[in-house]
């Protein structure tokens, strides 16, 4: 009786509080985000060009929203880490510059040259699992990785082509099943999608799958194609692990009270702070970014070392990794995908997941094709992951911590479109010139970083020609 | 939704704003699956019967007997033939079971209580151990399926008891297992049955280099064993043999522990060592380390209270001295948890398990009245306690369509379909067979699938090949969870196959096995969502795929 009497007390105390704080809200000069919850239930169906633009207003809205303690900014009793966890001691501090919470906005990082595109040094991330240690104070490195911002422009093609590529391999693993059981014998297989090749697996009758000759992808045969390693599925997850991470923003479809059984795991307040149409819309802001372009220098002096830097750039097989274009089939992007696990809703966890054409978009118009239709998607890149270092050259393999089972000398091939106007470089953001970055490529890319070295300066100035026409148009 | 509304909302439904947890304890907010029972459509049409020596009993071997690591099914049928089903079940599809021979005479196959499987000989084909009202039977897999009773292959003397628990572990060094085997009334004793329980047999292989059981050991005294299992229950790498006995016949007995030392005469720890007497109606025994203290916790089945037995922490992992903490957890499942009949429950199979994929483990309580006990619910649904964040238990059998109107005695959870989450099939008695399929959560627009799970296969090598006693961890960020490869507990009911595990939202897992001799393999790193094997010294896990249209 006394439990019910207190509750109800509470209970008209909050509506009296929250009277107080709605009437707060509904001005105009509030402190808070008031396109947050504006999408409650992630949206489904095949989404018009008028819904989609309703839809994405809100999502360019959050990216670039300072989210405020009255949003739920802030996670006082929980970890940068991505499975939700509490942490052992409660920081002093809402901010934390290293183990975050680190910004506002994620257009506080992702900025350059414009909202959705890279930063610079100053915006590097500490990158640790957010399980033990997790609030380090320092920069060492066996505490982090710390990681440069990565721009997002294309972002939706690269995951059309890394689910298109997924499908590829699974129907491959599926045809060496088939075949081993037919014909009561191991199968090898060459695992290879879109002209990239990721080793091979060798298939028994029983079914059992050896895989200890896959290369560049992880065991599941999915194509993780964000992040530097390459350990990331989705916009949609790496948005969730972002928004926790960065400002302590908790997305239910993880933190919610169906994995953790609370709704507010990070005990700040406030309950179920994203929804999954708050997700779903800062997806469809990032997935219709434009992709970058080659742009045409204005110059004659440009325009000829840039067409030589791109035949040096082939000639030195630079373009093994970093592939001109991958051919792709659709630009249906739905979401929730089909690859993401619990805890990122998928295409299985919802009644129907949302669906747009990229085509839509004027940029999209205008991507080149192949003779079967194709859309060459420009990203200079494999979605794949390669060892980057040597013995003799093993700087860009300055990590200390394995990143969720990628070694701490292997990095997802960067795709290089933007890379004109997403100075500095490299994985840690470490090199203020292109060519320091090249001449800092080992292991698998040693051969054409060689070629480059060991060619006379006007070779040289012609390939950072070529690759400054990469750029994101403002 | 309006935020206003969700804040005041979500401090009443949570009562955190308060500090009050009174509501959060009530709520089960995870996922409850959907199991819809499909015996029927399935083709799994069986019934346990007989009189009052099948009034306990009731068994079911949940295994793979034809190669596919589709798990494959022998219940026990009482008075009715033992029989065996063929998993034709589609992946992820509806489950389906086709009845084939088991190539035991009629005799053979009748006044069968039930049946636990484990390959006894190491050549990767399950056998069987068959307990019987009568001479119990083993019998040695052959592949697809086919068996022949290897009684006298193996000196294996079946005895003539009333035989209804069954436990195996490979001791230090062995290469074939023992065997024990529980035994409940003499009812040839003069004042038969009460006081008269029948010893329990220990039967080790012989040193030579063939297979021989010819010297069984008595494990005196018996006090009418309804299951028993093989447990380290100190981490100190030997494994001791627990007991659980029905008072409704013993006199001056109680629950059992014997100490097993390799090579040596089994002693029972008796009280000076720290054994408490603890005198119940013990039905069933499922052991899970639910604290991840490293000492595993017990659950044990009786009439009334389903006990919890943990380790009392002044034992300091020397001592077997238990306290209960059923009560705590809120897991006594003491009466029916629906329905006006409020006598006490009768519990029979008891095992742990992750039906949510949550990474937190749920019991599942067999319950029926024994017969006709007007003292007991007549109607006694099974029980799913599902484990929440806080290591309580709720119950949600009704939620999850379990509590059907039958006398459940033994079970089997595993995965029928392969779709990695956990079905099950309880035998009955004087009922038909159930079989549930494992839909999911249940959602206004059908079903979504729950969290994340692995399911693992361990390859110990040429002898003990799927590891029996092996202890598998399983880490995912913080959380670390464990689980035993084990042949025994349950109410006569046994099973063998992939060891699932919920992983809740944790897309990858690391995996390390303590293998049965004791040493530690290396960490496997493994993405979710996947069977996977664990090949004892190889560097890399393998993933299985079960074959799509399952002939």
């Amino acid at each position: 009786m006394k439990t019910n009497k207190l509750i109800s007390s509470f209970a008209a105390a909050a509506v009296i509080i929250g009277t107080a704080s709605a009437a707060s809200n509904k001005v105009e000069w509030a402190e808070i985000t008031p396109e947050l919850g504006f999408l409650e239930q992630a949206p489904s169906g095949l989404l018009s060009l008028k819904r989609l633009e309703e839809i994405l207003k809100v999502g360019e809205a959050l990216f670039v929203a300072k989210f405020t303690t009255g949003d739920g900014a802030g996670r006082p009793a929980a970890t940068q880490a991505i499975d939700p966890t509490k942490v052992r001691h409660q920081p002093t501090e809402p901010f934390a510059r290293l183990s975050g919470p680190d910004s506002l906005a994620c257009s506080s990082c992702h900025n350059d040259p414009l909202p959705g595109g890279a930063g610079g040094f100053v915006t590097n991330v500490f990158v640790s699992e957010g399980f033990t240690n997790a609030n380090f104070d320092t920069s060492d490195p066996q505490f982090s990785n710390e990681r440069g911002t990565n721009h997002l422009f294309g972002a939706g093609l690269i995951e059309l082509l890394a689910r298109e590529m997924s499908a590829d391999l699974a129907a491959i693993r599926s045809g060496a099943l088939r075949l081993a059981r037919q014909k009561s014998e191991p199968v090898k297989v060459a695992l290879e999608s879109k002209g990239v090749s990721f080793g091979a697996l060798t298939v028994l009758p029983d079914g059992l799958v050896d895989l200890s000759k896959i290369d560049g992808i992880d065991t599941d045969l999915v194509i993780r194609p964000f992040s530097q390693k390459g350990v990331m599925t989705s916009l949609r997850q790496f948005t969730i692990n972002a928004m926790n991470h960065h400002h302590g923003m908790q997305a239910t479809e993880r933190f919610g009270s169906r994995w953790t059984g609370e709704n507010d795991f990070d005990e700040d307040g406030h309950f179920d702070e994203m929804t999954p149409g708050d997700i779903s819309a800062l997806v469809a802001w990032q997935a219709t970014l434009p992709a970058p372009t080659i742009q045409t220098p204005a110059s004659n002096a440009w325009k000829q070392a840039a067409r030589t830097g791109a035949e040096l750039f082939n000639d030195w097989s630079c373009n093994a990794c970093h592939r001109q274009s991958l051919p792709l089939k659709s630009l249906v992007f739905s979401d929730p995908g089909p690859y993401d696990a619990a805890g990122t809703l998928d295409n299985k966890q919802v009644r129907a997941s949302a669906e747009y054409d990229l085509n839509l978009m004027e940029w999209a118009q205008n991507l080149p094709k192949d003779e079967q239709g194709q859309i060459l998607v420009p990203l200079f890149g494999d979605l794949k992951r390669h060892k980057i270092t040597d013995r003799r050259i093993a700087t860009l393999g300055n990590e200390l911590l394995s990143q969720r089972f990628v070694g701490r000398d292997v990095f997802m091939t960067s795709e290089l479109w933007g890379v004109g106007s997403t100075a500095p470089y490299g994985h840690r953001n470490d090199f203020t010139t292109l060519d320091s970055v090249i001449l800092a490529h080992g292991g698998a890319a040693r051969k054409s970083r060689d070629s480059y070295e060991a060619a006379t300066e006007g070779q040289r100035s012609a390939l950072i020609a070529y690759l400054k026409t990469l750029v994101i148009e403002k | 939704m309006n935020r206003l509304f969700k804040l005041t909302v979500g401090c009443l439904a949570l009562g955190a704003c308060l500090g009050n947890t009174t509501a959060a304890a009530q709520k089960f907010l995870f996922d409850v699956p959907h199991m819809q029972e499909q015996a029927v459509t399935a083709g799994l049409i069986h019934t346990y019967d007989g009189p009052w020596e099948f009034f306990v009993g009731g068994g079911v071997a949940s295994f793979d007997c034809n190669g596919d690591r589709m798990p494959d099914l022998f219940l026990a049928g009482g008075s009715n033939p033992a029989q065996l089903f063929i998993n034709r079940s589609l992946v992820a599809g509806e489950l389906k079971f086709e009845k084939t021979s088991i190539g035991l005479s009629d005799r053979d196959a009748s006044r069968v209580l039930g049946a636990y499987p484990i390959d006894i000989d190491s050549d990767s084909h399950m056998d069987l151990v068959v307990l019987r009202l009568g001479e119990n039977i083993i019998l040695n897999g052959k592949g697809n399926c086919q068996f022949t009773k290897a009684n006298r292959t193996f000196a294996f003397d079946g005895g003539n008891a009333w035989s209804t628990g069954f436990a195996a572990a490979w001791e230090k060094a062995a290469n074939y297992p023992t065997l024990a085997i529980g035994n409940y009334v003499d009812r040839s004793a003069p004042g038969s049955p009460w006081g008269t329980c029948e010893a329990n047999v220990l039967h080790r292989p012989m040193e030579s280099g063939q297979l021989n059981y010819s010297q069984p050991y008595l494990l005196q005294p018996g006090y009418c064993s309804l299951s028993m299992m093989f447990t380290d229950w100190n981490k100190s790498g030997i494994p001791s043999l627990r007991i659980t006995n029905d008072r409704q016949y013993y006199r001056g007995g109680q629950e059992q522990l014997w100490r097993i030392p390799a090579g040596s005469t089994p002693r029972l720890f008796s009280r000076s060592q720290g054994w408490k007497p603890l005198r119940i109606w013990g039905m069933g025994i499922a052991e899970a380390d639910l604290n991840q203290d490293g000492y595993p916790e017990y659950a044990l089945s009786s009439m009334g209270d389903t006990m919890l037995q943990t380790l009392d922490p002044d034992a300091e992992g020397e001592r077997p001295t238990y306290r209960d903490a059923a009560f705590e957890k809120k897991m006594t499942a003491h009466r029916p948890y629906i329905g006006t009949d409020l006598k006490p429950s009768t519990g029979w199979h008891t095992q742990f398990a992750d039906f949510n994929n949550d990474t937190r483990l749920d019991l599942f309580i067999a319950k029926g009245n024994v017969e006709a006990m007007p003292d007991f619910a007549a109607y006694d649904p099974d029980n799913l306690l599902m484990g929440d964040a806080n290591q309580k238990f709720h119950e949600q059998g009704d939620k999850a369509g379990i509590n059907l109107d039958r006398r459940g005695r033994g079970a089997a959870i595993a995965d029928f379909n392969a779709d990695g989450m956990l079905d099950m099939v309880v035998v009955n008695r004087k009922g038909p067979a159930s079989l549930f399929r494992n839909h999911g959560a249940k959602t206004d627009w059908g079903h979504r699938p729950m969290g994340n799970w692995l399911a693992i296969e361990l390859n110990n090598g040429k002898v003990n090949t799927f590891g029996v006693g092996a202890k598998i961890t399983i880490k995912t960020g913080n959380v670390t969870q464990s689980r035993m490869v084990q042949i025994g507990g349950g109410h006569a009911s046994g099973q063998a196959g992939f060891i699932h595990v919920g992983l809740g939202v944790a897309e990858r897992a690391k995996i390390r096995v303590q293998w049965p001799d004791g040493d530690w393999s290396h960490e496997y790193r493994v993405f979710a969502n996947n069977f996977v094997q664990i090949p004892r010294g190889k560097p890399d896990a393998l993933y299985w795929y079960p074959q799509p249209s399952n002939p």
